[in-house]
């Protein structure tokens, strides 16, 4: 199938002389390969909301709004929007953009993509980015209304995420009929040539383009995304020229990669954090020890413990050891940057004497017993982490026995509140505050559909009416203050310490590429340039 | 003989079960499997229609019924992640790993057999010391090692060979048919062959001393009849029966199990599907893809049985 496909698709472009030396023109034949460790589950857009899912279908789908390097929103499909009324979004569609089968784009592609998620989505499902808009309603050919269940500020940022896919595909196509090409139409910079799941993802050039008349320049004539999810495998790929670049070259790596005269290498930040959660219930579901015996106190629910075991961390040593200096320290859940961020949480020092106190203050001189989990090889570091706050906290007291168990076993464990002290690492993926905090902070409330991934229990009724009341308003400063203050007494209450954030490394041939990281980690072709052209 | 086949299928068919449902109770025991495949992010409610649209709500042994049932169907079910039917997704991988496993197999039979009986015909000769040496070399050394060694060597410094991946594919499935297709085969089956080569080696060896002080060997030589046709026939009918029992046992288990090969060469095989899946509780893979390893192993089995009649009379009489 893949191979009749790929072939139809050669004799395609044989038979269109004409399309065929414009490619020429504008250098064809330069093809850029790039190891990745995940690829996409499918080629359907709709079908999952991981990373290399969306990264990988970016190539040949756009999203109604862009984003920019740093996640500030810019126009994609979508030119314009502003919000009519508290519950009535209007989107201004870019003019002359085509799909690849040279079907113009218009509001109703819109429409339909929208209400084709719900159906085909599988269990990372996109209901996620697109459950606020009850309804569309098409306007003009270029002019789409969303309703919503009451105030959504954040649908521009959700519909990053909101692929375009033709309406003329109709209702029928799912996961094989994407996969085998039949179905895989897109308005994005690449045609969709073959796919296998986590093999090679082919692509060619797509002159028509929208964004190459806005001047924009896409140098590949193909682009081959391997999947290649072992490290060493990944970096063998890129040392024996097997592929261009390579994306999450680990930290220990970094080193040697830099020495090499035959490599570059580049270093961004990303939206990743590491987090450590206490569980503030009133009996922990493995109880802390007090020489040798459990205890029925849950010593997490003194604030001074709390405040004493993050006096202990020394976030600069650790950015330093664990990470090869390329993490840096945090004292929020996002980077600064980001939108509904406080400017008034400044770098947490370590002050050992002080952190004693406070740990004698509350009743434990001697310090105290705790099993501690993490993930290993979810990301980067993560198990390498765990093991050395475990020796940080030692230092006043403290006995956390670690634990880095792998994503199977965690996840559902920690589901069941199974774990006292756990660490992971969230990413604030939409660049905005609501999407972290009302998921990690806010008291978890099904009504709402907040506080879902809450693990601590923390329920603060001033923050979560900042948060709840913030996710409903549309003005943009007035949100900003809020999430920034719910940040600021949420972050000093400290039901969860924020620890580093692990930067991302891609690493190239030498003077070949010319990349400029985004902090969505995300590698596309449209966004590499070969250097001297 | 059809009593003998009748009876191993019941004895597949009652394996299979056994194990579909250790696979059924294991990931039940690690947890629920929508934690791992869930976006983080999703609400409460999301997650709760999510576990009833997979029908994980349901009880354990109702779950495993709806798959028995679907499986009369000859309905494996479809992925978790990447939702298209199980069994086309396990069995576009068979070609890869196949062209793989047989390969390894190869270099080792054509390499290990005759070591093996030199070491054994001549055990104190210099080469047969060299010879053992290297087989202990062979399953000591872990694999993985010895890939990363074969990739820096053959991929990075030299250049001759590419470091992973698979060639252009042609009809089978298969890349043997190309010489870019076979550059990139080679290093894994070799690193595949190794383990393989070492235990051959020294099985060869050990059964050829043993039959070289037999008496039959004596007579054949007292006949008069030339060495190579002593070692060339009677030796080597002799030690045949083990040879095949390990070499089908290992086909099946490097068939099912080049795992750690496949993913240091990044080879879309089978193994690699297989430890992806895992990692991410796909449960219908993993029960389809082990039912059929018990199946593929019963198949060999019986196969080897088969030999054994042929390479030696008295079982035939059996």
């Amino acid at each position: 199938m893949n191979r009749r496909q790929f072939l139809s698709a050669t004799t395609a472009t044989a038979l269109l002389p004409a399309s065929l030396a414009l490619a020429q023109g504008q250098g064809a034949g330069r093809t850029l390969t790039v190891g990745v460790r995940s690829g996409p589950e499918s080629i359907d857009p709709h079908w999952s909301t991981l990373g290399g899912h969306i990264e990988a279908l970016r190539h040949v789908y756009d999203s109604l709004v862009a984003q920019d390097e740093n996640l500030v929103l810019k126009p994609g499909l979508a030119t314009s929007w502003r919000a009519v009324d508290d519950t009535t979004w209007e989107f201004k569609l870019r003019e002359g953009v085509t799909f690849h089968d040279g079907s113009p784009f218009t509001a109703e592609d819109v429409k339909f993509s929208l209400e084709r998620i719900p159906q085909v989505t599988g269990p990372m499902s996109m209901t996620l980015y697109t459950k606020r808009a009850k309804s569309a309603e098409v306007v003009d050919p270029l002019t789409i209304r969303f309703v919503t269940d009451g105030p959504a500020p954040t649908l521009p940022n959700d519909f990053t995420r909101l692929m375009i896919v033709p309406r003329k595909i109709g209702a029928a196509p799912r996961n094989e009929e994407f996969n085998s090409g039949a179905a895989a139409i897109g308005t994005g910079p690449f045609r969709f040539v073959r796919w296998e799941p986590r093999g090679d993802l082919v692509m060619e050039r797509y002159d028509g383009w929208w964004a190459l008349k806005e001047g924009a320049a896409q140098p590949w004539a193909r682009v081959i995304r391997r999947e290649i999810p072992n490290d060493a495998a990944r970096i063998a790929a890129l040392k024996s020229g097997q592929v261009d670049m390579i994306n999450y070259v680990p930290a220990t790596d970094v080193a040697s990669l830099q020495r090499d005269p035959t490599m570059d290498v580049v270093v961004g930040d990303s939206v990743y954090v590491f987090n450590v959660y206490f569980t503030l219930a009133e009996k922990l579901p493995r109880p802390a020890k007090v020489d040798g015996r459990e205890i029925t106190d849950n010593p997490f629910r003194d604030i001074r413990v709390r405040q004493a075991m993050d006096l202990a961390i020394d976030r600069r040593a650790l950015a330093r050891v664990v990470f090869e200096g390329l993490a840096k320290p945090m004292s929020q859940l996002m980077p600064d940057s980001f939108f509904g961020a406080s400017p008034n949480l400044p770098e947490r020092r370590p002050d050992l004497p002080r952190a004693r106190a406070l740990l004698a203050e509350a009743g434990y001189p001697r310090g105290f017993e705790i099993d501690f989990h993490s993930t290993t090889n979810r990301l980067p570091g993560d198990s390498a982490l765990c093991e050395a706050l475990a020796q940080q906290w030692s230092r006043i007291g403290v006995k956390a026995n670690p634990n880095a168990v792998t994503g199977t076993v965690f996840f559902p464990a920690s589901t069941r509140g199974e774990y006292s002290l756990q660490m992971s690492g969230w990413g604030t993926l939409t660049g905005e505050a609501a999407y972290t905090y009302g998921a990690l902070i806010h008291g978890p409330d099904p009504s709402v559909g907040l506080g879902n991934f809450n693990r601590s229990g923390y329920s603060n009724p001033e923050v979560n009416k900042l948060l709840l009341d913030g996710s409903r308003t549309l003005d943009d400063a007035k949100r900003r203050e809020m999430f920034a203050r719910a940040a600021e007494i949420s972050m000093n209450e400290r039901p969860m310490l924020p620890i580093v954030m692990p930067q991302t490394v891609w690493a190239m041939g030498k003077n070949k590429l010319l990349f400029t990281p985004r902090v969505d980690q995300e590698t596309l072709a449209q966004l590499v340039a070969p250097k001297g052209a | 003989m059809t009593g003998f086949l009748l009876g191993r299928l019941a004895q597949a068919v009652l394996v299979m079960l056994v194990m579909s449902v250790l696979v059924f109770l294991g990931v039940y025991a690690i947890g629920n499997p929508i934690d791992v495949l869930i976006d983080p992010a999703a609400t409460q409610a999301m997650r709760a229609a999510i576990i009833r649209q997979y029908g994980l709500d349901l009880p354990l042994w109702q779950q495993y019924g709806h798959f028995l049932g679907n499986i009369l169907h000859g309905d494996f079910g479809n992925s978790f992640v990447f939702r298209i039917p199980v069994l086309s997704l396990i069995l576009s991988r068979l070609p890869a790993t196949l062209e793989l496993t047989v390969l390894a197999l190869l270099i080792a039979a054509v390499l290990g057999v005759p070591l093996g009986i030199w070491a054994g015909y001549r055990p104190e000769a210099r080469s047969s010391r060299a010879i053992m040496a290297f087989s202990t070399l062979g399953f000591s050394v872990p694999t993985f090692w010895i890939g990363l060694l074969l990739i820096l060597f053959f991929s990075v410094e030299l250049r001759w060979l590419p470091s992973g991946g698979r060639g252009p594919v042609g009809p089978l499935g298969l890349s043997i048919w190309t010489p870019e297709g076979w550059s990139y085969l080679l290093l894994p089956a070799l690193n595949l062959s190794l383990f393989k080569l070492g235990l051959l080696v020294r099985l060869v060896r050990a059964g050829t001393e043993e039959v070289m002080g037999s008496e039959h060997v004596r007579f054949a030589r007292a006949q008069g009849l030339p060495e190579s046709q002593v070692v060339g026939l009677h030796v080597l009918k002799n030690i045949g029966i083990p040879i095949v029992t390990v070499f089908g046992l290992e086909f099946g288990s490097t068939l099912a199990f080049a795992v750690v090969t496949e993913t240091v060469f990044n080879w879309p095989g089978m193994g690699k599907l297989v430890i992806e899946s895992i990692t991410s509780l796909d449960r219908p893979v993993m029960v389809a893809y082990l039912i059929l390893v018990v199946l593929l192993f019963v198949v060999i089995n019986l196969f080897v049985e088969l030999t054994y009649g042929f390479l030696d009379p008295r079982v035939r009489a059996r």
